[in-house]
């Protein structure tokens, strides 16, 4: 059985490939550019973006560009936000405080370090008071998070934002993070409506390989196979081609643990 | 369905602590913690073997996890519900907050020792659902909620969303969250815990105690038998701050009106309603006052965290299995250690446990970052 989705927006995030043309240049056979810095969100009070973490400035950038080009308030959908780790800077301090001075923790960066602290700060930058959720799959954090998307717009009343992140890794948390590039990317699904402009429909069904863990996905440039080995946000890139590129195809993203999922590009 | 917390591993010594009205918490004897609080730790999790063929997965949390699997045949009904739909038709969908970061706190406590982080698969928050997938032999989506103390009640919601589009057939839900420093510390920067045992909304209430536990439930469309129905979900966020509800309980009114539409209900159907009742002196007021602009007068309603302590991401599944043993038994629990209530409040605090018809159950479970979530369960 297969779900069927309009993807309305996209968005991405990433050292090099700092929006959505960025991509669309990469995929043509472009380097990534040598732009790293991460625009700033206006979302947020200067005192908010203070007090936000890092996990906030990375996913809002991609959430933002995905509902200005689905022409969506950011309010309004329901939000998905998958991190395999979440914030790998506050796990460091946490756990550097912990050992040392427990006694001065700071109460902010405690709360900040919940794994749905960007999902918090997006309802509070937002003013939505739909629901904004937080999931994890780990290394396969990006199919997680399109399950709940997409099922979340399949049963549900309106769009849905799916945003998938991770960060870099810091100090001896390197041991069990060693991702050395940080991203993130965005997309908007809808069920399928006439009233959506659709940038792709798509069909969506739970995958068990008998064959092993694998993707399967048209060639992507080298640039992008080295993202997606290094950070399981990236994962999305395979869909993320898919919705940019033109023609028919399909992909299958894997799972190391339990179903992945099959995705085709389908005529409305 | 099954739990394991401070008030007991497994439905039936957890059924004999509410009957016997015994709390769960102790005088904090966490290792390498000093605070002068109470604590609900699950007796003997250190003592758990994880199997040496998981030994990737080594952390308290799984610990706990496992000792969760192993009550009430949790194991061999999950079996059963494979052997029916097939493992890559049933989904996995666990809830948590903290999963397996104590073993990292303990990594950084003991820099002279050079495996000291183990594997990968401990610290991340998605340990404890794969897991406990692996152990189950179930393939079908495997999917970890983080969403700090409303996490494994929006397991349900998003359980029943995957088998209603036709991804998965039926699900094993639930939740597992450990004890470690991060909250005990964290919890304490924030001025919220209450040396003595935590007293949900008693007038001297003074802040909350933390538990761990472990829980899970089978979640089909048409069982054959039951416990009882999920009958509807809400899931809204408060848009107001990451650590501190909405003054007026926006979210919560809007997480409780939304579950009873979503299961087409008015608010007088309800017989009991499974508080989220921290304890914090904050919480519990903006509660019992959504309470109120929800249901008027509401019907019985209680905190069970006096038993468990607060169980953080594994509270939602704990209280929604309280429920269903509201209805199971057709008793109603006391709100332990509230003695004497605010005059707010008093006429629906329940400070007797009473015998009643019980056919429909509200729990709710609010969360950091403002997120909300409330359920309603049935009888069969």
């Amino acid at each position: 059985m297969s779900i069927k989705a309009d993807i309305l927006g996209g968005g991405i995030a990433a050292p090099g490939i700092p929006d959505w043309n960025g991509l669309r240049a990469v995929l043509d056979g472009q380097p990534p550019s040598s732009a790293c810095e991460l625009p700033r969100t206006g979302l947020l009070s200067p005192r908010e973006r203070r007090r936000a973490p890092a996990t906030v400035r990375l996913s809002f950038a991609a959430a933002e560009q995905a509902c200005a080009m689905a022409d969506i308030a950011p309010d309004r959908p329901a939000a998905v936000f998958s991190s395999a780790i979440g914030d790998i800077d506050l796990a460091d301090y946490m756990c550097r405080t912990l050992a040392e001075s427990p006694q001065q923790l700071s109460p902010t960066r405690f709360h900040n370090s919940v794994h749905n602290a960007a999902a918090g700060y997006w309802s509070i930058g937002t003013g939505s008071q739909v629901d904004v959720t937080a999931v994890s799959g780990w290394w396969d954090s990006a199919v997680a998070g399109l399950f709940e998307a997409a099922t979340r717009a399949a049963t549900g009343s309106g769009p849905v934002l799916l945003v998938v992140y991770d960060d870099c890794g810091q100090g001896p948390l390197t041991n069990v993070w060693p991702v050395r590039q940080p991203f993130s990317a965005a997309l908007v699904i809808s069920a399928p409506s006439t009233r959506n402009r659709s940038l792709a429909h798509l069909a969506l069904s739970a995958s068990n390989a008998d064959d092993g863990y694998s993707d399967r996905h048209p060639d992507l440039p080298a640039a992008l196979l080295e993202r997606m080995a290094d950070n399981p946000a990236a994962r999305l890139l395979p869909l993320l081609a898919l919705v940019a590129g033109t023609g028919p195809a399909a992909i299958t993203l894997a799972a190391e643990c339990g179903s992945g999922l099959h995705i085709e590009k389908v005529r409305a | 369905m099954t739990a394991t917390c401070a008030a007991g591993a497994g439905l039936e010594a957890v059924r004999k602590s509410l009957r016997a009205q015994v709390s769960g918490l102790r005088a904090n004897d966490f290792e390498d913690c000093e605070l002068n609080t109470w604590i609900g730790r699950v007796d003997g999790v250190e003592r758990v073997p994880i199997p040496s063929s998981q030994r990737d997965y080594e952390c308290r949390s799984n610990r706990l996890a496992l000792l969760g699997l192993e009550q009430d045949e949790f194991v061999a009904r999950a079996a059963s519900l494979r052997r029916r739909f097939g493992a890559e038709r049933i989904a996995c969908v666990l809830g948590t907050s903290t999963a397996g970061i104590e073993q990292s706190e303990r990594a950084y406590r003991h820099p002279e020792d050079s495996n000291r982080f183990g594997s990968r698969l401990a610290h991340n928050p998605h340990t404890a659902t794969r897991f406990v997938a692996e152990t189950l032999g179930l393939t079908g989506p495997v999917l970890t909620i983080s969403t700090a103390c409303s996490s494994s009640a929006k397991v349900f919601a998003s359980a029943a969303r995957l088998i209603d589009a036709g991804l998965a057939d039926a699900a094993v839900v639930g939740g597992v969250d450990s004890l470690c420093l991060s909250v005990l510390h964290g919890f304490n920067s924030l001025e919220l815990v209450s040396e003595q045992p935590c007293r949900p909304f008693d007038r001297d209430r003074n802040g909350l105690s933390l538990g761990e536990a472990a829980g899970f439930a089978l979640l089909e469309p048409e069982p054959s038998s039951s416990i009882g129905r999920l009958l509807g979900w809400g899931e809204t966020s408060d848009a107001w701050h990451m650590a501190a509800p909405h003054p007026e309980g926006r979210g919560a009114i809007a997480a409780m009106q939304t579950a009873l539409a979503s299961a087409g209900l008015e608010p007088g159907s309800v017989d009991h309603i499974n508080c989220h009742g921290t304890a914090t002196p904050m919480n519990d007021r903006i509660e019992a006052g959504a309470l109120q602009q929800v249901f008027g007068t509401p019907p019985p309603a209680v905190s069970t965290k006096a038993w468990t302590g607060h169980t953080l991401g594994a509270a939602g599944i704990v209280e929604s299995v309280f429920s269903l043993l509201a209805i199971a038994d057709q008793r109603i629990p006391v709100s332990l250690n509230c003695v004497q209530p605010e005059p707010d409040w008093s006429d629906f605090i329940l400070r007797r446990a009473r015998s009643a018809p019980v056919k429909i159950v509200l729990s709710n479970s609010f969360g950091f970052g403002g997120s909300n979530c409330s359920l309603l369960f049935g009888a069969p």
